[in-house]
């Protein structure tokens, strides 16, 4: 066992493991390009546990890094430097529910599927939603901030969070909010460690605010004869029901996911498609669903389009969005989740699009993503004459030309898969330098020690 | 040829039914309600025997309430042509419906009848064989297979261990098994054609049935809670709880 792991063995006894396969396993996230290499992986069961571990950390000047379900897609989760990590496996508990209030109190370590499960169990509705939502925790969802599919209609984790227990860096305990709806007593720390990613302290309680069920989801998927026509779908579907869900997905990506086995929704080929969701709840409804869409095809902005009669079918169809990532992995792809104010999206896809062109003419990019949002996941497949080193140095171009752009747009450079370590680099494609050095600040008050999953989001060294 | 495809509006296949708290049924109160999945492949098969060239006409039949025109839109832009609801509130059983059933077939005179094996609501797997013989109808059950030729129907059906074909002659009684095929989505501008397509409503009265149910439901209970898993230390212990509390080895 190291000195580290040494140190922490008394307070937590079998609960420090320090094993290879357990250091395999919590050290790395869904990034995999860092080789992990923890000291030690702690499992700590109540708060006091998390801030003896926190003070023991400053004394000695230990990183510790946040772990949550490891589902991330920046590294943040990542411990590839002797850091000991902490894992929320074992606090993962629901501590209260409120049905007046449709508020619940949950751990970190909450599953975020567990937590929509209790909340149908209780007939309401934990909005947050994406592909991951089986692994991905609470704590995790929080250190990210997560968005996912529903965020036309509900908003980011950011949302649904009305409190928060955080042990800072510094080891003490906050009690954020407590839950309440309105609250004007000045600086809101809650929402600086919303998306934080583990870089202030640890989250070790949330309140979370319930939904009620939405009913009758309906999906609709159609086929779109270019980008501006899929824009203009959004627009006029907008104007006059309340979406649920509006993704868009390339031929290619479509392509994909068939090749994969995912039923094909229709014959007829489009450039793009668009799947919206909705609540069917009446037959006005219903109607002006069915209007729209004749309005779109009569302006020639839709080519075809199904709709779902059933949950089963409503399923089915959202399989031929979830499953694109799933279905293009074996093209090791190099992927990129941006953003840009709605509007823009068009132009910004188009200048991507040909400045990648030019240069790489070989280059499949494979569009995708929550576009109701500005959110877009550019993903460009490996084309088989090319090895990987090559054309990830290659990528390393294309990553400098779309982050201009994006500067170019006031857009973001990770909408909503954090910064971690692999964006770190290009954080001021985002964020001015006094922007920057403002966020040094703020970690130095929180973690003076620079203990908290340093070298994530930010560095420190240029401020000390 | 002529086809008639009962269908049956019921509980969304992927809903959780709860139990209502006097176990007098389940929980119909804001429930996505849906066609029944085997109904889903009967319309299915009816419109490829149709886009093959065998069949000429596909009318789709229900018998419930009115809510259930709503099922007989989706078969119409499926690719029946029409649709008959023999509108009732009574909680049709198995029997009443085949009778029903019987009184169409006699008017419409199909060359054939396909239906879904059974219906996940009632799980019962009768209206199909129960229509045949009192329509006097030859019956292919739980089909995986259909071919339709020179006045006969080839149905593969799907038994204990294999499968079975068997060759009836029409007018026949055909009940689709899972495997028959992948039914398709209704597409929006089918969807569109498929309100402008007839629906006739009619009542048991008419067909001088009735629905009255000679059954009464006693009690709904939910199945047993299992009791939560337990946490092992060793291999040993496993072993021990297997031979000892479990008593499988
Ligand atoms: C297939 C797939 C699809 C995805 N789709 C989406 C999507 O649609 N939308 C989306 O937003 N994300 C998506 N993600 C990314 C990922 O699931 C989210 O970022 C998720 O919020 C990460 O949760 P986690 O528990 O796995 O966190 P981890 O990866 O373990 O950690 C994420 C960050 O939070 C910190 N952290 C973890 N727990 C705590 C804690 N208790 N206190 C303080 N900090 C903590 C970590 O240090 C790290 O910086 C997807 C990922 C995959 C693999
Ligand atoms: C009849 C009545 C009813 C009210 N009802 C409500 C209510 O229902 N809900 C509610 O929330 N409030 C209510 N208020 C309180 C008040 O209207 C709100 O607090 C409002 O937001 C104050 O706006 P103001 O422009 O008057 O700000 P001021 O009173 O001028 O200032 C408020 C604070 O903001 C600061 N400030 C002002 N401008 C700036 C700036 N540009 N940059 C930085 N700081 C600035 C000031 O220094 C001060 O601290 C009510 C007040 C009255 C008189």
């Amino acid at each position: 066992m190291s000195d580290t792991a040494a140190l922490f063995q008394p307070l937590l006894g079998n609960r420090c493991l320090t094993d290879a396969e357990s250091c395999q396993r919590y050290g790395v996230d869904w990034t995999k390009v860092w080789a992990p290499a923890p000291s030690a992986v702690l499992l700590p069961e109540t708060i006091e546990e998390v801030q003896a571990i926190v003070r023991l950390a400053n004394q000695h000047r230990i990183a510790l890094v946040p772990s949550g379900g490891r589902t991330g897609l920046s590294a943040g989760a990542v411990a590839a430097d002797g850091e000991v990590v902490v894992a929320f496996d074992r606090m993962n508990k629901v501590l209260a529910f409120s049905e007046f209030d449709r508020a619940v109190t949950v751990q970190p370590g909450v599953v975020t599927q567990q937590l929509q499960e209790f909340a149908e169990e209780k007939n309401l509705f934990y909005p947050v939603d994406f592909a991951s939502a089986g692994s991905s925790q609470i704590g995790g969802n929080i250190g990210t901030n997560a968005g996912g599919i529903k965020v036309i209609r509900y908003g980011m984790t950011r949302d649904w969070i009305t409190g928060l227990k955080v042990v800072t860096g510094k080891g003490d305990l906050l009690e954020l909010n407590k839950g309440l709806v309105k609250n004007a007593t000045g600086y809101d720390f809650r929402h600086l460690f919303i998306g934080s990613e583990g870089t202030l302290g640890f989250v070790v309680e949330a309140d979370i605010q319930l939904a009620r069920q939405p009913q009758n989801l309906t999906v609709l998927v159609l086929g779109a004869p270019g980008f501006s026509e899929v824009m203009n779908v959004l627009h006029a579907f907008q104007n006059k029901l309340d979406l649920t869900a509006f993704e868009f997905f390339s031929d290619k990506a479509m392509a994909h996911v068939l090749a994969h086995g995912v039923p094909k929704p229709f014959e007829t080929e489009s450039q793009y498609y668009c799947l919206l969701e909705f609540e069917g709840v009446s037959e006005d409804v219903m109607n002006d669903a069915m209007a729209l869409f004749e309005q779109c095809v009569e302006n020639g902005w839709v080519e075809d389009g199904v709709m779902s009669q059933s949950i089963q079918q409503a399923e089915q169809l959202w399989q031929l969005r979830e499953r694109i990532s799933e279905s293009i992995s074996v093209y090791t792809p190099y992927k990129n989740d941006i953003s840009v104010t709605v509007s823009k999206v068009p132009k910004f896809v188009e200048e991507v699009d040909a400045i990648v062109q030019n240069n790489y003419p070989d280059f499949e990019i494979v569009w995708f993503g929550h576009i109701g949002d500005g959110n877009m996941h550019l993903n460009i497949l490996k084309p088989d004459a090319l090895a990987k080193e090559e054309f990830f140095s290659q990528c390393n171009n294309v990553s400098k030309w779309v982050f201009e752009i994006v500067q170019k747009y006031n857009g973001s450079i990770s909408a909503e898969h954090g910064v971690g370590r692999t964006k770190k680099p290009y954080l001021h494609y985002s964020r001015s330098a006094d922007e920057i050095a403002y966020m040094q600040a703020v970690k130095a008050v929180f973690d003076p020690n620079n203990i908290m999953n340093p070298g994530k989001l930010i560095d420190m060294e240029s401020h000390s | 040829m002529k086809v008639l495809v009962p269908i049956k509006r019921v509980v969304d296949y992927n809903v959780k039914v709860r139990v209502k708290a006097d176990n007098s049924g389940v929980d119909l109160a804001n429930v996505k309600m849906a066609m029944n999945p085997f109904c889903e492949i009967a319309v299915e098969e009816a419109v490829r025997l149709k886009e093959k060239g065998v069949v000429t006409e596909i009318i789709a039949v229900t018998i419930g309430n009115k809510a259930a025109q709503e099922q007989l839109r989706t078969a119409m832009a499926l690719g029946a042509d029409r649709s008959i609801l023999v509108e009732t509130e009574e909680d049709a059983q198995p029997l009443a419906i085949a009778k029903a059933l019987k009184a169409l077939v006699d008017k419409e005179s199909p060359d054939l009848v396909i239906l879904g094996k059974q219906a996940i609501d009632g799980d019962n797997s009768q209206t199909g064989q129960m229509l045949a013989a009192l329509a006097g109808m030859p019956q292919g059950t739980f089909a995986s297979e259909v071919n339709v030729a020179d006045g006969k129907v080839k149905v593969t059906r799907e038994i204990d261990g294999g499968l079975q074909t068997v060759e009836l002659s029409l007018p026949a009684v055909v009940t689709t098994d899972l495997r028959l095929n992948e039914p398709r989505y209704a597409s929006l501008p089918n969807i569109m054609k498929a309100k402008k397509k007839p629906l006739e409503v009619i009542s048991a009265a008419d067909l001088g049935v009735s629905f009255a149910s000679s059954t009464k439901t006693l009690k709904v209970e939910p199945p047993a809670e299992r009791s939560a898993g337990i946490k092992v230390a060793s291999v040993a212990e496993l072993v021990e709880k297997l031979k000892n509390e479990a008593k499988v080895i």
